[in-house]
């Protein structure tokens, strides 16, 4: 295995790819943990983000004003500011205050890892939300009213109707905010978690091999980015019902 | 596009609030706008409020890089991604692979590796003639965010073109319109309105992308409040810093999402 390593590192040197990190034991460990911790990273985001959409998405809809006002200003603020930006005010500033005010029972409990799946949840979430929002409002009126004189109550016809009208329809803008979520954990560099852009840039700050780590970086991303899309279009097609989206 | 149905799809939506939540939000705004200026002699005196004042300059300054780079960006990125677009509907089948392995590679590539790979792999100077000129970082941050406003630019192009009915083309010509023509008084007027609420979808993503730039040393906004939050050290100029900071972006990204979201409307299905 490890000569097989070897010697595809020295051919990839015969065309001026210089990949000799990979044979040192150390920084190839830290590699592939990067690799790891970019796919945890990318799954609990995923699963957050989209419990964090489906719950903004019902305050979106809802009837109570003030409920409906502070879901729309929070989508409004989240979608409008940069996730970096989101990212320094969490960590920087509310897991400093929380640290702060935590102090004399034991410390912070948050790790940068919390943060960045908090901050990338709440922030795809957002865009979750107005994805569904829309899908919600394809539904036809005539199904609810249909819903409504067969004797559903308001919320069982949001959860029984509306929503699963609403997630076929808004399924590939979803998938499509999936497929940015992952690219998205990047930033978790900025905030020294390990995932696979902070150990490369370890990595290159030691070697001077940007290039090679880049095509590395970017051919992990784009299967990370073509799985995720492979689900997202089985997915589709196994909810398909007739009669509803192409 | 999700957001293109609401125009369509507003008529039968009995069950979500209206947009009466604006009111409530004026209130609130007119109502600390009144306290803030009622208050005024006190807070500038208040020491928090002193430093803010102080940074204020530099902040503005900061924002005004992250503009400079995100304009130019998206400059570059629109000439480039139009010619790519076109690329894309060439007759030839290796053009057509090339560039559409162009526009997906850097599409799917996130944003901060293409930053880092513009900082780290361009060189700092470039040597023309008998002359060195400096590649300063904010010039190759511009062009990192570059590529992908290129590549989603000649995918919107793409769309817009495709999405113009063949019937179109074809009663142009029986028109006895030249191809050129037609092109200048069918086509392209009916893809540019297509491709503006995407277009600047694209722009508020690209200026949101450029607080990346501090990442790589760049003295953009961002940068700016993580010097003043570790000079100034105080904890509520720490949390007040960097909530201005989000707010300065959202006052400039947030009137052009609801001028895309007015656009959509006026020319969804049309």
């Amino acid at each position: 295995m490890l000569q097989l390593l070897s010697q595809l590192v020295a051919a990839l040197k015969g065309i001026g790819l210089n990949y000799d990190f990979l044979l040192a034991a150390d920084e190839r460990s830290a590699f592939l943990h990067g690799l790891v911790v970019t796919i945890q990273l990318s799954l609990a985001t995923i699963v957050f983000s989209l419990l964090a959409g489906f719950a903004l998405a019902a305050m979106l809809v809802s009837r109570t004003r003030w409920i409906a006002f502070g879901a729309r200003a929070f989508v409004e603020v989240t979608r409008n500011t940069p996730t970096l930006v989101q990212l320094y005010c969490a960590f920087l500033v509310l897991n400093m205050l929380i640290t702060q005010a935590l102090k004399a029972s034991g410390g912070n409990p948050l790790t940068p890892f919390i943060w960045v799946v908090l901050v990338i949840s709440l922030h795809k979430g957002a865009f979750h939300a107005e994805s569904l929002r829309a899908g919600i409002q394809a539904v036809p009126a005539v199904t609810l009213e249909a819903a409504a004189s067969l004797g559903f109550s308001r919320r069982r016809q949001l959860w029984l109707v509306q929503l699963p009208l609403a997630v076929r329809f808004a399924l590939p803008s979803l998938i499509n905010n999936l497929v940015d979520l992952v690219k998205m954990t990047t930033v978790a560099s900025a905030i020294a978690v390990g995932d696979v852009t902070y150990q490369s840039i370890m990595i290159w700050t030691q070697r001077d091999n940007v290039l090679e780590l880049m095509l590395l970086m970017l051919a992990f991303f784009g299967l990370l980015t073509y799985l995720v899309n492979l689900a997202g279009r089985r997915l589709e097609h196994h909810l398909r019902m007739p009669g509803y989206g192409g | 596009m999700a957001d293109s149905m609401d125009g369509a799809y507003a008529g039968n939506a009995p069950l979500l609030p209206q947009a009466g939540w604006r009111r409530p939000a004026w209130v609130l705004a007119a109502l600390l706008v009144v306290l803030a200026l009622s208050q005024w002699p006190a807070l500038r005196q208040a020491p928090l409020a002193k430093h803010l004042l102080t940074w204020s300059p530099a902040l503005l300054l900061g924002m005004l890089a992250n503009i400079q780079i995100s304009v130019l960006a998206m400059l570059i990125g629109t000439l480039a991604g139009l010619v790519i677009g076109a690329l894309q509907l060439s007759g030839l089948r290796v053009v057509r692979v090339l560039t559409h392995c162009y526009v997906q590679t850097f599409r799917n590539a996130p944003m901060l590796i293409l930053i880092y790979f513009s900082t780290y792999v361009f060189p700092f100077e470039i040597h023309v003639g008998a002359h060195y000129v400096a590649f300063p970082d904010w010039l190759k941050v511009t062009l990192g965010l570059a590529l992908p406003a290129s590549a989603n630019v000649a995918e919107i192009f793409r769309g817009a073109i495709l999405s113009i009915p063949a019937a179109q083309w074809e009663a142009a010509s029986s028109l006895a319109f030249r191809r050129t023509q037609l092109l200048r008084w069918i086509i392209l007027p009916q893809c540019l309105r297509r491709m503006l609420p995407p277009w600047m979808n694209l722009y508020a993503g690209i200026t949101m992308g450029t607080a990346l730039a501090s990442l790589v040393g760049v003295h953009d906004l961002l940068d700016t409040a993580q010097i003043a939050s570790t000079t100034v050290n105080r904890v509520d100029f720490t949390v007040a810093i960097y909530f201005t900071t989000l707010l300065l972006f959202f006052v400039y990204c947030y009137p052009i999402s609801r001028y895309t979201h007015y656009l959509e409307r006026k020319y969804a299905f049309t």
